[in-house]
């Protein structure tokens, strides 16, 4: 009697601990929470690009290809010259023209990876491809665990990261700050070295934020809304912009001050901590299952005695 | 005949090469050739998808809308084993089995959508997993609960057959394996309803990352409730539909009794789920989407009708026993919750306004030809095993489908001894 309830508790640990180990990530427990509004690590670098300065020169198109050792995209200009339509999988930046339908307000814009203090990419990634290099919080790419699933492309509120479609084997790509060939060298990115006018300028994150600031302060009423685009969006941003007209024209969504991962786990990270819901769930299931199994057995051992056919799981 | 559901009869003295089946065969083999050609090449050539559209119909209808009538087993199987109504067993087989080919189905389009499948092994070191993403909980989930709980549950069924036509070696295995087997089956049950409660959710969880490219009409934090309760709706729809068809195909006598029950239980989920849904719409305040009369208002009063109607007219007990009505009522809660599963990933998700998507030929005939070879399976399957409900009477045990025949004798073969559906 006692051997066969050992026994049976065993197999009821047996089947949680498989249960368990089948259903959910083992590091829930030491995984950082997403936090409203993430904070950005101490060595986090930046770049601000104020759009008013801009000359629209795409010498940092240029430079940008020659650090990371990308093709021209000629598709906008016939085959002559570099000149992409939008980012893809050959182009990680791009300077864009906008001009306000009525040709009163214009603007460049230079679009790149934002890299988010609290990335929904780098949350969204199952198997952490991407990630947030913790010292100076510029998001990267590991082909070593890449899937090739594309969530990074359905979550990017930027539209950011491209996949080569036209690849057997893709890769995902994106701005990465030149981290390896420069940052890394102690040099800036390609882009920030090559801008002649400083439109584009790289540094520390606090370094930049207190710059944009006072060039606001200086000229008030000329930047739009009088505002520091990625100081807040999203949670914050370590891509900084200064415009004169509105971001949204830009291409940069208003995507409120909140983290987007914070808003998509918060109720997940509550209910699977330490996978307490499913366990518990898993308890209350099998309890219900197997007071319901010994019921439909008897029934059935009854129901097989008196000569009926065996029974049919 | 008070019950005419009494046992689960395999289909007898059915001609396997109908017409029917050699076009789902055509599909079939034609999407599978073309699938292989997918795997050798890259994926722009076969798929009409792009940067914006990141995720086409294998990823956003084979596998996060199909997969919601492919929830039979956990709908019926909650109500089945967790609530104790005796009376769904005898549909417990049509949803297991039907269940595991939409998994099964959609685990294909996954591998045949993701770029770099090779790098899947990772599965197995949890060390690497994610555990704030959504997609990593699919994507552990899903083939756990398709290949080791949903294929457990298909066991019995395979094992009753060869308890009848294996060899004394087989027999006596199985007759050693049986006990086994029961001992923990009731556990491993359990975490057949667990696994699909916590992916079907997720899969819902996926578009919370999305943020505002999901139109707030769909865009919120119930988002994984419903969706689950979604799957719940399709999984009844879906077995009730095909246990009337099916029934009335090979034709069979109807339990009412049963069919009622389910389309009753269907009726209960769906107005949980139109008052959570409604409910949600009211305090995020979007009752002036719902009354924009745009695009989106439709596609929200389409999919809250095909949902609503069904589940009033099957509140009354006419209704819910005419064979007739459930088909009609099935179908339409099916489409409802097909409709607002697919919508947050499709109609409603506006990443750029520069970039549309719509699937490409080949695209689409992968998509077919994986649910036809689901359909062929199926057809396979009720015949080889038993799986249809039937009456004592139909039951010969003597009666299986051989399984390895020459495939010319197969179209003159008559089986022998038993009644024909005309005696």
């Amino acid at each position: 009697m006692s051997a066969g309830l050992t026994r049976r508790e065993l197999l009821r640990l047996a089947c949680i601990g498989s249960a368990a180990a089948a259903v959910a990530p083992v590091e829930t427990a030491t995984a950082a929470v997403h936090s409203e509004k993430p904070q950005a690590a101490p060595g986090a670098v930046g770049m601000l690009y104020d759009a008013t300065v801009c000359t629209g020169c795409k010498a940092c198109m240029a430079a940008c290809n020659q650090v990371n050792e990308l093709p021209a995209d000629s598709a906008g200009s016939g085959g002559l010259y570099h000149a992409p339509l939008d980012l893809n999988s050959k182009t990680k930046n791009i300077i864009k023209l906008y001009q306000a339908p009525n040709a009163g307000k214009w603007s460049f814009v230079k679009r790149q990876c934002m890299h988010c203090l609290d990335p929904a990419c780098v949350s969204g990634c199952p198997f952490e491809a991407l990630s947030k290099d913790p010292e100076k919080g510029v998001v990267r790419w590991d082909g070593s665990r890449c899937i090739g699933c594309r969530y990074c492309e359905i979550a990017c509120p930027f539209q950011i990261p491209k996949f080569e479609w036209d690849k057997w084997n893709p890769r995902i790509v994106k701005c990465e700050f030149c981290i390896t060939q420069r940052l890394e060298k102690g040099e800036q990115p390609g882009c920030t070295g090559a801008c002649p006018t400083g439109a584009v300028i790289f540094g520390k994150r606090d370094a930049l934020l207190a710059e944009a600031k006072r060039r606001i302060a200086a000229s008030p009423g000329k930047y739009f809304e009088n505002r520091v685009y990625g100081e807040k969006d999203a949670g914050g941003t370590q891509v900084f912009y200064l415009a004169a007209v509105p971001f949204k024209d830009l291409g940069l969504p208003e995507l409120g001050t909140d983290s987007i991962p914070y808003y998509a786990t918060k109720v997940n990270a509550k209910l699977y901590k330490w996978l307490s819901g499913p366990l518990v769930l898993y308890g209350i299931l099998a309890l219900a299952v197997n007071r319901n199994w010994k019921h439909h057995r008897h029934e059935q051992e009854q129901h097989e005695a008196k000569g009926g056919l065996p029974e049919q799981l | 005949m008070s019950n005419p559901w009494q046992r689960l009869v395999p289909v007898y003295n059915k001609e396997t090469h109908s017409r029917s089946f050699w076009i789902f065969g055509a599909i079939t083999v034609l999407g599978f050739v073309l699938a292989g050609l997918r795997m050798v090449s890259p994926l722009g050539r076969y798929s009409g998808m792009n940067d914006a559209y990141a995720w086409g119909v294998w990823k956003i209808f084979n596998v996060m809308t199909l997969t919601a009538i492919g929830s039979g087993s956990l709908a019926v199987g909650l109500a089945a084993w967790v609530f104790g109504n005796e009376k769904l067993h005898i549909a417990m087989r049509t949803a297991l089995v039907t269940s595991f080919l939409f998994y099964f189905t959609g685990m294909m389009a996954l591998i045949v959508d993701v770029g770099r499948p090779w790098n899947f092994w990772q599965i197995i070191l949890p060390w690497r997993w994610n555990g704030h993403s959504a997609l990593l909980e699919v994507a552990v989930c899903m083939p756990a609960y398709a290949f080791l709980f949903l294929l457990f549950e298909n066991v019995p069924l395979v094992l009753e057959r060869f308890s009848y036509t294996g060899s004394d070696r087989v027999k006596g295995a199985i007759k050693r394996f049986d006990p086994v087997m029961k001992k923990v089956y009731p556990f491993v049950v359990a975490g057949a309803y667990l696994l699909p409660l916590m992916h079907q959710s997720s899969l819902g969880g996926l578009m919370l990352l999305s943020g505002p490219k999901v139109h707030p009409l769909w865009q919120s934090q119930v988002l994984p409730l419903l969706y689950v309760l979604a799957a719940c709706i399709c999984g009844f729809a879906f077995v009730n539909w095909t246990l009337l068809f099916t029934c009335y195909r090979y034709r069979r006598p109807i339990s009412i009794e049963v069919v009622s029950e389910i389309g009753s239980l269907m009726s209960w989920v769906t107005f949980a789920w139109l008052v959570i849904r409604i409910s949600d719409i009211l305090i995020r305040g979007q009752v002036h989407a719902v009354l924009a009369f745009d695009r989106y208002s439709f596609l929200f009063l389409t999919e809250t009708l095909l949902m609503a109607i069904p589940a009033i007219l099957l509140r009354f007990k006419s209704k819910r026993e005419t064979p007739r009505t459930l088909v009609t009522c099935s179908a339409l809660a099916g489409l409802g919750g097909l409709l607002y599963r697919f919508t947050p990933t499709a109609f409603a998700f506006t990443p750029a306004k520069s970039y549309s998507y719509f699937p490409t030929l080949p695209e689409v005939l992968m998509t077919i030809g994986f649910i036809s070879f689901g359909i062929l399976t199926w057809r396979i399957a009720v015949r080889y095993f038993a799986i249809l409900p039937g009456t004592n009477e139909e039951w010969h045990e003597n009666n299986w489908e051989p399984l390895f025949v020459s495939l010319r004798s197969r179209f003159h073969k008559k089986p022998q001894g038993a009644p024909t559906w005309q005696e």
